[in-house]
Parts: C-alpha cells; structure tokens; sequence
C-alpha cells in the first residue's frame, strides 16, 4: 500500500528530515511511527500527504508513484486518505454533523450520499446525540472523535494520525486508540505517529523508529523504545 | 454539480456579507477610479469626434486687395476653381463681406469700413482638410491677393491642449484602478486570512483549488460588477447633463460603448484581482 524508496528530504534551511529511508507498508497494516521531537515522523506523514517533496527516491501509494502525480490530480489522492492531527483542526463554526458532511461536501458528494453516511459514522463514534453541538462545547475526547468520523467518512485506504492522543487524557486516548482499530479492521491502512509509551507497548503492532531522519529500528510486534538512559 | 453551486453561491454571499466595510470600500474605489476612466474615454471621443469635425468644416479664406482688378479677380477664381486640392469656393463681394463683419464686429469698428475698403473673398474647402496650408501658400503669392487665413493653427492649439487633458485623466485614471485592484485584492486576501482554517481542512479532504477558488473569484467578480455599474451610472449621467458644445455631443453608441468598456474592466479587475489574491493559500 504505501512503498518508501531511498527517501531522502532536507529542508531548505540544511535540517536533515529523513535520510534514506526504505519501508513497505502492506495494506491493511497498522503502523506506530515513534521518535523523538524533531526525528522526521512528520515530515514522513507529509510526504505522504504530498505536502511535501522527497529530495531523493520515491513515494509509492496504491502502487503509484505520487512524485509522477501532476498537481492537479493531488486533491485526489488526498481523498484516499484521511488525516487525524493532535489539533484536531475541526471548523469552529461547523456543527459535528456540519463538520463531517463538509469531507463529503467538498469532494462532491450528493446530498443523499451525506445524510446516510455521516449519521453512520457519529453512530460508529458515538457521537450521534451531539450531532448539533459546536466543536467547542464537545471535550478534547469528543473533538478527536469527530476528526477521525472526518477523517473516515469517505472511506479512505489510508488513515494517518499525527499524534492524535497528544492533547488527551489516557481514557480518552483508549477511546481514540480502540476507534483506530476499529477501522483498521475494516480493511483501512493506518500509520499513527506517537509519543504515547503506554499506548505502543500495549498495542504490539509494527513499530518504526525514527532518529533524526533515519530509521533505526522496523519491528513487527514492536514496543515504544529501549528503556530510558540506554544509548542505541 | 447542482449540489457545488448551491455551495458556491452561498460561500460567496457570506462572504460578501462578512466582510462588508471592505466590500464598501473596494466597490466604491472601483466605482470612483471607473468613473474616471469612462470620462476620460468619453472626453477621447469627444475630442476625436470635434476635431474630424473641425478638420471637415476647414475653411481656407482668400482675402483679395481692396483694390484688386476685376482681371485679377477672375485669374484668382479660375485658378481656384481648376485646382484639384480646391473641392469648391464660394465668392463674396465687397458688400457681402462688410455685411458679415456687421455680424461679427462691435458698432463702433464696423462702423468706420465701408464697401470700398472691404476686401472681395473666396470661401474655400480644401479637398483634404489637411492641405488647407498647402492651399494657404499657394494662392498667397499671386497677384490681387492680400492674404490667405485657415483657422488651422487655432485648431492645433486646441487639439494640444485636449491631448493633454486626455494624458492627465488616463493616467488618474489608471493609478485609481491600480488602487481599487489592490484594495480588492487586500479585500479578498482578508477573508481567506479570516479562513485559512478552513481552506487547509478543505484542501486536507482533497477539495480541488477550483473548488476553493471559485467562490473568491465570483466574491471578486460581484465587487468589480458593482463598482463598474455605479462608474458606468456616472458615466451615462455625465453624458446626459453635462452641456457640451455641439461639436463635443456623443450619440448613444459611444456612450454604451463607453460602459461596455468600463463594466469589462471592473469584472475584470475583481476576477483577477481576487485570483491573484488566492493563489498564495492554495500553494499546499
């Protein structure tokens, strides 16, 4: 599903953000992308994004490579995947109904398609009686949730979450956490970039590690990192 | 489809409503900056229209010797009436001639001329207006002739003053556009500020730029459209009242050719302006 080739990419004031990286991801996986602050992880859900550029080697997603992508064509491949960010980036003057069905507005989904979905995915967050509320009234717990429902509404291959338990409370992390799962069950690729200890070494899914820029370690049933104090 | 421009439509009104104060001030800065553009447009033709005008009714007047022989008389009009840059001439006897300076002079100098210090005069139009001073040397030489005079001189005189005055009023003109381009732009660049938020979320659930973008564009286009109908009303309304001389009145075609002209560039100007304004937040 997603295919790194030799990654490479410097900003443009000389930071060294990923240095030759080569990863597969299959479909259906579910990906901790762990590291430090300033270690590249997202830079790598950027490119991904096609935010940015690699500087060296190939981007591959779906088996295309998203360098050959003319720019026109890039809206597109951002609707195969959803994002969730640790800011939740929800629109403030948007009800939760309103905020969902805007994914589906924007790429042009009829009406009809709108009003049966988004109640289905609040129902699958659980949010359907605070359909009408306005993101400021929901906790930071609810506010995530809505972002996934976003996030997930037209059902992308690719789900990337850029810290997206970074602003909560460990219950409601759980919640975000068992959400992700959920829809990684259905088929959908995640790569979840985190700090969480807690959470990683519970989930024992694939770890990657990044360590300004490279990646250090690629585990199949990983933890967060060798115990504090030891040196790699 | 059905469903983007409900959307578009809606997204550009609030706007529109949103931002009000600055949507003032960009339509009346078009509308002001217009207005002088299609006066100084109208003044063009105006002044165009007068002069070929001008030029057409150009005389060129062969004033005889008082004195001069009946000879002398019929060799100037036989000359005059064969010459192939003469279209025609129109004699005047010495009586005639005084009974027009009657007309055009005060009581007291006409009164001292008398029929026989009165020149006789040929009245005549050049075949090209602008041979009217090759007329002028070529009759002044010969015998019996007192002077040759074409009111050209005067005529390049006012033409000059006109060209000026049309220098001045385009060049107001284009730096008050420059102006209501900005001002549009700033306006448009505000209201996307006010919502980048949104435009990253949109661009984020893949919303193509045009989708963005349109609903500015038409923000922008409504701007400029209101600007040029309120510059295109002033316009028509100088048309109406201002007392021009005859010679300066234009017919309806100019005028709607005037505010075609004006209504193209305030959409033009609010399309573009507006285009240019986004561009910067779609870069992603």
């Amino acid at each position: 599903m997603i295919r790194f080739e030799n990654v490479s990419k410097t900003y443009k004031n000389g930071t060294p953000a990923l240095k030759d990286i080569s990863l597969d991801i299959e479909k259906g996986e579910f990906v901790f992308l762990v590291g430090a602050s300033g270690s590249g992880k997202t830079t790598f859900l950027r490119l991904l994004l096609r935010e940015e550029h690699p500087d060296k080697g190939r981007i591959l997603e779906a088996g295309r490579d998203i360098g050959d992508l003319p720019k026109w064509r890039v809206p597109y491949l951002r609707r195969n995947i959803g994002c969730v960010f640790q800011d939740f980036r929800l629109l403030p003057n948007k009800s939760v109904f309103e905020n969902v069905a805007f994914a589906l507005e924007v790429i042009g989904r009829p009406r009809s398609t709108v009003e049966s979905q988004v109640p289905q995915i609040l129902e699958l967050v659980g949010l359907t009686d605070k359909s009408k509320n306005l993101p400021h009234e929901l906790s930071g717990g609810e506010q995530q949730r809505v972002a996934v429902a976003r996030a997930f509404v037209n059902r992308p291959l690719i789900l990337l979450a850029d810290e997206p338990t970074g602003n909560l409370d460990p219950s409601n992390s759980e919640s975000i956490m068992a959400l992700l799962e959920r829809i990684n069950r259905t088929g959908t690729t995640v790569v979840m970039a985190t700090h969480d200890k807690a959470l990683v070494d519970r989930m024992r899914r694939r770890v990657v590690e990044l360590d300004r820029g490279e990646m250090i370690r690629d585990q199949v049933r990983g933890v967060y990192g060798i115990d504090e104090g030891v040196t790699i | 489809m059905r469903v983007y421009f409900r959307y578009a439509f809606k997204e550009t009104f609030s706007n529109l409503w949103r931002n009000r104060m600055m949507t003032i001030a960009a339509v009346l800065c078009v509308a002001v900056s217009l207005s002088l553009v299609g006066s100084a447009l109208l003044l063009k033709q105006s002044a165009a229209q007068a002069s070929v005008l001008w030029q057409q009714g150009t005389r060129v007047t062969v004033w005889m010797q008082p004195t001069a022989s009946a000879s002398e008389i019929t060799s100037v009009r036989s000359q005059l009436t064969s010459s192939p840059i003469v279209k025609n001439c129109v004699f005047y006897t010495q009586a005639q001639d005084l009974a027009e300076a009657k007309k055009l002079l005060p009581v007291n100098e006409w009164s001292v001329l008398s029929v026989s210090t009165m020149p006789t005069s040929f009245r005549c139009t050049p075949t090209v207006p602008s041979d009217a001073f090759l007329v002028q040397n070529t009759y002044q030489p010969l015998p019996g002739v007192y002077q040759v005079t074409t009111p050209g001189s005067q005529i390049r005189e006012m033409n000059k003053v006109i060209r000026v005055l049309q220098i001045v009023f385009l060049a107001l003109a284009a730096v008050l556009l420059l102006s209501a381009s900005v001002l549009i732009l700033n306006t448009i660049r505000m209201a996307i500020f006010a919502r980048r938020r949104e435009v990253s979320v949109m661009k984020l659930v893949g919303a193509t730029n045009w989708f963005i973008r349109i609903p500015y564009i038409t923000e922008g286009f409504i701007q400029g459209l209101m600007g040029a109908i309120v510059a295109a009303l002033a316009v028509t309304a100088l048309h109406t009242w201002y007392p021009l001389h005859n010679e300066f009145q234009l017919n309806t075609s100019a005028l709607i050719g005037t505010n075609a002209v004006v209504l193209i560039v305030g959409v033009v100007i609010g399309s573009v302006g507006s285009a240019i304004a986004i561009r910067r937040f779609l870069d992603v």
